[in-house]
């Protein structure tokens, strides 16, 4: 079963959010939790990309890509890429895979490939 | 408001110290004293971002307090990512101009090396976006990469303006007793030499070892006091006369523009307001160049260049030590260490210095009016000040 | 008699292929060359390593000790196959690097000690030596061990060396990693540097005076300056307290 990303739907005005926040950046409005959930769209341009060698310990690879996506529906998403030639304005899909493990936990979120 | 002037400024080497964290803090609160001519103070406001993760130290400005034998004094430590610095100025600055206290000292202190270099990128790391971005992996470096090609994208900006003001600021570095390096390099070995690869590889594509500051440890104070007691003291009257901030968004990627470091221009806007100033009356400028591109952009969003021509200023030669608007003297976080809470106090420390007169070899000649630029997160916390010579 | 003593004593050296000289520009646009010496050149090294037995900090002292101990018995004749390269700076010592061939396939790494800091010196010259054992001399394999974490960092975990923990190495008996020619294959291109051959005035620079380092490791100016400053080398709590001398001076 694939799965998703969510955005944060303010059920007062209808603005999106992500990452999630409390107070809906729009109308200011919305009362504790006054969100729906929307899964993000999985297509998307790339906006701007990097290699980086320095990771952090949990990380067992040697490098790791990583971009900014601007999604189908005007949103953007961190991830990682999977790309070998990145380019600005290409166009990317992603799927949610583990991005991060440590000890006990693994972490999903978007992993980017070319479209 | 009253107006509140800087009596007294001190500073440890920036390097690896052997020092427990409370110690670095006071040595360098002990010469801010010492300098003012000052035994006592009314609070102790320490900046630091790391004691609890990486020195398993907390309650630090109770420490601190007590190794000076300053109680009763209140204290307390201010932590705000990388600008906690400058933010515990403009804390101390608020509780003198309010009247509430008359001697305020401000102390940042950092002591990264005590832990090593993956578990301090991951403790750097930890201020971005937990779910958005830390998850990711995504550290600095990678945040400041990222930002760095969309600029060289938009503006032109290449990888030889990064290595030059990497090359500039490690020169101004060899100048300075207390700075982290002391290694002059040159374009041609990081960059255009066939070993250039290797001895700068790339961090973060397309920055490179070259364009990241070290990982120092260290510790600046500075003492903030009320007029009349600045007039008793037999120094130079600097007067700290714009405190701006300004807050955007968490995550990178909700930035308005890409490009726009907006927090950056805001803050900077409103510490000129507050001073009755302009970008234009200053003579000499510290900025956070914890990534050469940040010394260069920020350039653009303080006012002193318009936008994305902070690097042809740059080529110019207009922010070296001799040029018209001389930029991070001191050598910058690139050339003097970035001990994380200890550079926004490490900047006044600066500025305070050249508006005295006694920059020594890296002096600014007649520099009347400073500015410092101290970044927080990635661009979401920034908080500037601008300081101004009286006498 | 005593002639006939010597040559008991005095190990007979097998072929060993000499090593290029190369150089390489580094960060601060200076030009350093790599070179292998002779026993006759091994007094000039020597009074350059000896200030080092006294810097009680990244091992330098024990890496010095270890060092002078290697160089002094090969220029007497009591080493099995030795090697050893130095790296200049402009013609100052900057680096030295040794090892021994312990059979035709293998090696012995012994040391790197890097007298200047802060340019990647020894990372260049341990991969120099690395070349010489796999390339010129046609070792598979090469045994190494570390006294500082910062060797283990650039060696063991930049290489990704191999462990080959049932091997005692000669330094100290302790387990052994070893350094294959696969693995050094892959590291090749992102570690390796220099070119050769070695432009003739740079490389006669070199030839003619092994110089002085100008600016080497030292022990900190004044232990007596806080009881913690033994390892502050850059004398903060020294300035600190002349700070304080001076104030009490001016008020005396």
């Amino acid at each position: 079963m694939a799965r998703d990303i969510y955005a944060y739907k303010c059920r007062k005005c209808g603005h999106l959010h992500y990452p999630f926040r409390m107070v809906c950046k729009e109308c200011r409005e919305n009362d504790f939790f006054e969100f729906d959930l929307v899964p993000l769209p999985k297509k998307g341009s790339l906006l701007t990309f990097t290699r980086v060698y320095n990771l952090p310990a949990e990380y067992e690879v040697e490098t790791l890509g990583l971009g900014i996506v601007e999604l189908e529906n005007g949103m953007r998403i961190t991830g990682q890429l999977e790309v070998d030639e990145p380019a600005i304005g290409m166009a990317v899909e992603g799927e949610v895979k583990v991005v991060r493990k440590s000890e006990y936990d693994e972490f999903y979120g978007m992993v980017f490939t070319a479209a | 408001m009253r107006d509140v002037y800087v009596a007294g400024i001190g500073i440890t080497t920036f390097t690896r110290l052997e020092y427990p964290l409370s110690e670095i803090a006071a040595y360098a609160s002990m010469m801010a004293l010492s300098d003012a001519g000052i035994t006592d103070i009314d609070h102790l406001y320490v900046a630091n971002m790391g004691s609890a993760r990486v020195n398993h130290q907390t309650a630090l400005a109770s420490a601190v307090v007590d190794s000076l034998s300053l109680t009763p004094a209140g204290a307390a430590v201010v932590e705000n990512g990388p600008a906690s610095g400058a933010s515990a100025i403009k804390a101390g600055f608020a509780v003198v101009a309010s009247g509430l206290h008359d001697v305020v000292l401000v102390a940042g202190v950092e002591r990264m090396r005590e832990v090593n270099n993956l578990e301090a990128t991951d403790f750097i790391a930890s201020l971005t976006h937990p779910l958005a971005e830390y998850v990711y992996g995504v550290t600095l470096p990678a945040h400041a990469a990222m930002f760095t090609r969309l600029y060289m994208e938009k503006y032109g900006v290449t990888e030889r303006h990064l290595a030059m003001v990497a090359v500039k600021n490690q020169n101004n570095a060899m100048l300075n007793d207390f700075a982290h390096l002391h290694q002059p390099i040159t374009i041609e070995g990081i960059l255009d030499s066939p070993e250039a690869m290797t001895n700068n590889p790339y961090v973060a594509e397309p920055l490179r070892f070259f364009d990241a500051c070290p990982v120092s440890d260290g510790g600046a104070a500075v003492l903030l006091v009320s007029e009349e007691v600045a007039r008793t003291i037999d120094r130079p009257l600097i007067r700290l006369a714009g405190v701006g901030q300004a807050t955007d968004t968490h995550a990178v990627q909700e930035r308005e523009e890409p490009t726009d470091l907006l927090a950056v221009r805001r803050a900077a806007a409103q510490s000129f307001e507050m001073a009755g100033l302009t970008p234009q009356d200053v003579d000499v400028a510290e900025l956070h160049d914890a990534f050469t591109i940040l010394e260069i952009v920020e350039s653009e969003e303080v006012g002193f260049f318009p936008k994305g021509e902070g690097h042809i200023a740059l080529e110019k030669g207009e922010t070296a030590l001799d040029g018209s608007l001389p930029i991070n003297p001191s050598g910058g976080l690139k050339g003097k260490g970035h001990p994380v809470g200890a550079t926004g106090v490490a900047q006044a420390h600066e500025i305070v210095t050249q508006l005295r007169g006694e920059a020594g070899d890296r002096q600014v000649d007649g520099a009347r009016t400073g500015f410092t630029c101290n970044f927080g997160g990635f661009g979401n916390n920034v908080v500037c000040l601008t300081f101004v010579r009286e006498d | 008699m005593a002639v006939d003593l010597e040559k008991i004593l005095r190990p007979i050296d097998n072929p060993m292929e000499p090593f290029q000289p190369k150089y390489m520009q580094l960060a601060s646009g200076e030009t350093m060359v790599i070179r292998q010496i002779e026993r006759d050149e091994v007094p000039d090294v020597l009074m350059h390593i000896e200030p080092l037995l006294h810097v009680e900090r990244d091992f330098y002292d024990v890496v010095a000790a270890r060092v002078y101990a290697e160089l002094l018995a090969w220029y007497r004749h009591r080493m099995q196959d030795e090697y050893v390269l130095v790296v200049q700076i402009e013609g100052e010592l900057a680096a030295v690097v040794n090892g021994r061939q312990v059979t035709p396939k293998l090696g012995m790494s012994l040391h790197t000690i890097a007298l200047r800091r802060g340019l990647r010196v020894g990372a260049h010259a341990f991969a120099a030596k690395m070349e010489y054992h796999i390339d010129t001399l046609g070792h598979d394999a090469v045994l190494i061990v570390a006294e500082s974490p910062i060797g283990f960092r650039r060696w063991m975990i930049e290489y990704q060396l191999e462990k080959r923990f049932e091997t005692p190495h000669e330094l100290g008996g302790v387990p052994s990693y070893a350094l294959t020619r696969d693995l050094f294959n892959r590291a090749r291109s992102k570690l390796l540097v220099g070119r050769r051959p070695v432009p003739p005035e740079i490389l006669a620079q070199a030839e003619a005076a092994i110089l002085a380092p100008s600016d080497p490791p030292t022990p900190p100016e004044d232990l007596l300056a806080a009881t913690r400053s033994l390892y502050d080398s850059t004398a903060t709590a020294l300035i600190a307290q002349r700070t304080a001398l001076g104030k009490e001076a001016e008020n005396a």
